[in-house]
Parts: structure tokens; sequence; C-alpha cells
């Protein structure tokens, strides 16, 4: 596949994923569809832009609540069968936020803060195994108040994890409000720069630049942690979500996504 | 019964990781920058498997939990206060991870109860017991003497499972002869002494108290007997039951808040196996103590010395 064709595939399973995903909030109401929505390109990039490689890379997923889009991924990729998101019945064995014992995670946190320590531990080991693969670990950017983040950050810096690539879903909202009323988080990659890493700030919904940023950390033969930041919208695609600050909290009808369901890819 | 020299467990649990240490690469020792002198040796012998993580106890478990996921075995190791509830939710997570995958993480805190007797309240650690027994998935060990080490040390490595190793910080007692039969490590407690009135139950350094108090309680002509309980979950409740079920009653010690204890544990072991015993508990009250002067001076506050327990346990057997 050339990569003009391979870059439209990749933006259709998005576009498929984004569907699959709200189709799965309607049918459980409790999951964060925001937080969900804002990661998908992130997701899809990895998993189907051959990026994360199953069988020798690692991947943390720190934010678990908003990662109920990789059940419609992990459906699609044939790893979890006998699972339909039309199917509400089959449904009701995957939690609002998924645990270790998905198929091709390796931790996965519903409290927040810790998957940046555990990815630290994971890069050590495979560096003490002489694997080559890379571990990588996705974090929302509320997730930077915790202070056990800011260890793991000081300490990857310090031991020069260059096998690891941390990923911000910098979706710019926590669950009560924008974090730059909260606490201002930026500028983000001066802070993480300062701890060692190196880093890249990015439009985290153009799959182009996640491509090409992922594939030049994976490459690279710097021996400094890397950070990349893709700047989101939280609850991305759903315009009532992304007005509003509080948006986390909120859940779905079919109404307010019919238009988005309707829409032929 | 002779007591000759001391000893720090701590020490002597380092110089056991360190030979399983040499043997198996499949291991590595983190600590939260707290040290020991055996600990130099280590750093030093297998540097790329010690890791000082610094002052940061969440990290250290978290990192822990990254290298346990990859297959390796980790000791972590700190001041039991700070490595037991700094993190106490990476811990948690470890637990709850734990229900699911292989992890053998080993929890080392040095310094449990009064160790800590200059240092105030911030470093007295009374309720390590309660808070970690409360997580599934974790065992819990209380060793007393220097014959348990070793066990403990191939246990952590063979069995694949969170554990709490709490340790005495301050020297103990050596005992020549401690254990009369020869001790099967895997039934959680031993007998030092039978008894027929009474035993006495204790955990960690207050095993040694509870041998002073059985010997001064011969004087009164009550024969109690001294079970060290070096496992305190899960508690061996089976054995438990077979050597007391024909005494008069139980008498616990630790020096550990009386909330959530040993003590607790033993109550429960009886209820609900409908063992109906009086029980005297020994332990820290409902409180912080801002007590300074000596760790004996801190104990007969908390009404732990020698003289207190023996006083109030005379009392006690004239009530049942």
């Amino acid at each position: 596949m050339k990569k003009k064709e391979f870059l439209r595939f990749l933006k259709e399973k998005a576009n498929f994923i984004r569907k699959q995903t709200i189709k799965f909030h309607l049918a459980i109401p409790e999951t964060r569809i925001a937080s969900s929505l804002s990661c998908i390109e992130i997701l899809v990039t990895l998993y189907y832009g051959k990026i994360f490689n199953f069988k020798n890379d690692r991947i943390v997923i720190s934010k678990g609540h908003g990662a109920i889009s990789l059940y419609p991924i992990l459906i699609d990729l044939g790893f979890l069968k006998n699972i339909k998101i039309e199917n509400k019945k089959s449904l009701s064995l995957l939690g609002s936020i998924p645990d270790i014992n998905l198929p091709t995670i390796n931790l996965i946190n519903g409290s927040l803060g810790h998957g940046l320590g555990q990815g630290c531990g994971i890069a050590i080991a495979m560096r003490m195994r002489k694997l080559n693969g890379k571990i990588f670990v996705l974090i929302g950017d509320g997730e930077l108040y915790e202070g056990s983040c800011w260890e793991a950050i000081m300490f990857a810096g310090h031991h020069r994890l260059d096998n690891l690539i941390v990923i911000v879903d910098n979706n710019k909202i926590s669950m009560l409000d924008y974090c730059k009323k909260i606490i201002n988080l930026e500028p983000l990659d001066k802070k993480f720069q300062d701890f060692g890493f190196e880093s890249k700030s990015i439009n985290g919904h153009n799959i182009l630049d996640l491509y090409n940023t992922l594939t030049s950390f994976k490459k690279s033969s710097s021996k400094r942690p890397k950070l990349l930041i893709a700047n989101t919208i939280k609850g991305k695609g759903v315009a009532k979500l992304e007005k509003n600050p509080l948006c986390h909290i909120m859940s779905l009808e079919k109404k307010d996504v019919k238009e988005i369901l309707d829409k032929k890819l | 019964m002779n007591q000759i020299e001391s000893i720090v467990l701590r020490e002597k649990l380092i110089e056991e990781i360190y030979k399983i240490m040499k043997k198996d690469k499949n291991i590595f020792f983190l600590t939260d920058d707290f040290g020991a002198k055996a600990l130099d040796k280590l750093r030093r012998d297998f540097s790329e498997r010690f890791i000082n993580i610094g002052i940061a106890e969440q990290n250290l478990i978290n990192i822990a939990i990254g290298l346990a996921y990859e297959g390796f075995t980790v000791f972590c190791y700190g001041i039991s206060t700070f490595i037991t509830m700094r993190c106490y939710e990476q811990l948690r997570n470890l637990s709850l991870f734990a229900e699911l995958k292989e992890f053998n993480i080993n929890i080392i805190g040095v310094g449990t109860g009064y160790s800590y007797e200059l240092s105030g309240p911030t470093h007295h650690c009374v309720e390590d017991i309660s808070i970690m027994k409360t997580l599934p998935n974790f065992m819990i060990f209380s060793p007393s003497n220097e014959f348990i080490l070793k066990y403990i040390v191939d246990f952590s490595i063979e069995c694949k499972k969170p554990k709490y190793i709490r340790l005495e910080g301050k020297p103990l007692k050596k005992f020549t002869y401690i254990y009369k039969k020869k001790n099967n490590f895997s039934d959680g407690l031993s007998i030092l002494k039978e008894g027929k009135d009474f035993y006495i139950i204790g955990t960690g350094n207050m095993t040694h108290r509870a041998i002073e108090v059985a010997e001064e309680l011969e004087k009164y002509k009550i024969n109690a007997g001294v079970i060290d309980l070096y496992r305190i979950k899960p508690i061996n409740s089976e054995l438990l039951i077979e050597i007391v079920k024909n005494v008069r009653g139980i008498i616990t010690i630790e020096e550990h808040l009386l909330a959530g204890g040993m003590g607790s544990a033993i109550l429960e072991v009886l209820a609900d196996n409908q063992i109906n015993l009086p029980v005297k508990r020994f332990g820290v009250r409902d409180k912080y103590l801002y007590a300074y002067g000596g760790r004996e001076n801190i104990q007969k506050i908390c009404g732990l010395d020698k003289g207190s327990i023996v006083k109030d346990t005379l009392d006690w057997v004239k009530k049942i």
C-alpha cells in the first residue's frame, strides 16, 4: 500500500472506530465518552498504523476510563471474539474501564497517575532483557496533577529510558473544568524537556502527524525518553461535547449523534 | 532461656537476598533511598539490578509492578511506615493486578512498632498489619528471629505473589534454642514453649516479650506456652486451633494498634471457627504517642512492658 492510501485507510478506520465507540457508549451510557473520543486517532495510529508491534512492544493505558475505544478496535482486529457492539448482552462482559486481561494491553489503570511509573518499570525490564521493543504509555493531561507522574518523569529522564514513548492525550479538560483554570500545565513540553525528555507537540487528530512522529520516535537513536503531546479535543466529533467543559461526565443519547452515525464513510 | 548476642533482622535478610541474587539473575532490589550496612555489597555487586529510586515510594511500587509484569522478582525496601502508607494505593493496584496475573513483589518494611523510638509518631509504625492485612492476594510475614529469614527469602522467590515482610528495626536478642522441634516454615507459626493453662501469641519483636512474660508467669504458678506467629496472613487457623483448643485462654502481644492488628486477626479466627476462648489482647490503644525517652519508656506508656503485661494478665486470669 502506498503511503497516501495507507493514510486514507487509517482515517477511515478512525471514523469507523469513532462510530463504533459511540455505539458502544449508547449501549452502556456509564462509559466516559468524551475522554474516549479524544484519543481515537492516537489508538488507531498505534494499532492499525503498525506503530505498536503486538509481539515486541508493550503498551500501558494509564487513562483507563478514556479507553473504551479499545473495545471496538480489538473486536475489529479479531482479538475479542464473540463480542459485537450491536449485541448488548455480549457487551455486558466488558467494563467501563477495561482490565488487564484485555488482549494486547499490558497494563491498564482505572486510577490515575500510575501508568507512567509502571511503564518505567517495564522499560527497565526490557532493557535488562535486551529486548528491542518500545513501551508506549498513554496518559491524560489532567492526570499530570498526580504527583506520582512527576516521580516517574524524573526517573525516566535520569535513567535515560530511551525505549519509553509517552503519549499525552492533551484534551485540556479535566472532570470539572479546563485544566488551565485548575492549574495551568503549560508549557508542558518544556517541563518534560527539563527532565530529559525529547518531545514533540502535534495535532492529535491528524493521522499523518501522529504516524510520522511516532515512526520517528521508534527509529530515534537518541538516548532519551520520548514525549508526544497530542493536542486533542475532548469529545471530538460530537458538537454537544466539544463545547462543554463538563463533557467528561456527560452521556449521549441517540439524537445527539444520529448525524455522525448516519454519515457514510 | 539462654539469650546470647543480638541480631539485626534487616542485615541478615539482606545477606540472604545477596546470596540468592548472586545465583538468580532474575531479581531486582529497589530502595527508596533507605540503607543498611549489608546493602553496600549488594549495591556494589549488582549495580544493574539494584536501583535507588529516590525518596519516591509511589514510583518505587509502580516500577516494581512494571518489572514484575515482565517476570522479574522484585524486593522493595524501605522504612515500614513509608513503604506501606505513602504508596498504599499503588500496593492496592498491585493487589488487584495480582488477582489476574503473577506479580512477585516483596515489600520489606523496616522499623515496625516503636523501632524509631526517638523520631516520634510520624515514624512509629503501628498500623501496618491492619492496612496490609486488608489487601487481598498479599501475604504478611512478621519474623522474630533470624532462622526464619532464609525461609522467607526462599519462599519469596518460589511463591509468585505480593508479600509484605515487616521487620523490627532494632537489634533483637538471639535465642539459642528457640525452636525445640524442627520447625516447618509453611506452618506459619511455631510453638516456642508448650503450655497447659494459656498460650501467649507474639509476633515480630513482641515474640521476645511473650517469652519473658511466660517465664515470669511461672512464678505465679501459671503455665503459659508461647507461639511465634511469623505469618500473619494467611493465619494457619487449623494448626492454631489444634494448639490452643485445650487451654483456658489466649494472650496476644503486639507493638501495633489493637484495631485490626494481629490480636484482632486471632479473634476473627476463633469467632469464625466457633471457638469460645477468653482472649486478652495487648497492643496500642486508639492513640498516637508523642513519647520519647527510649523504647522501654514508650512501651511502658502503652502498657507493653513486661511488668504491665504480667500484672494485667494476672488480673485478667482472676476474672475468667
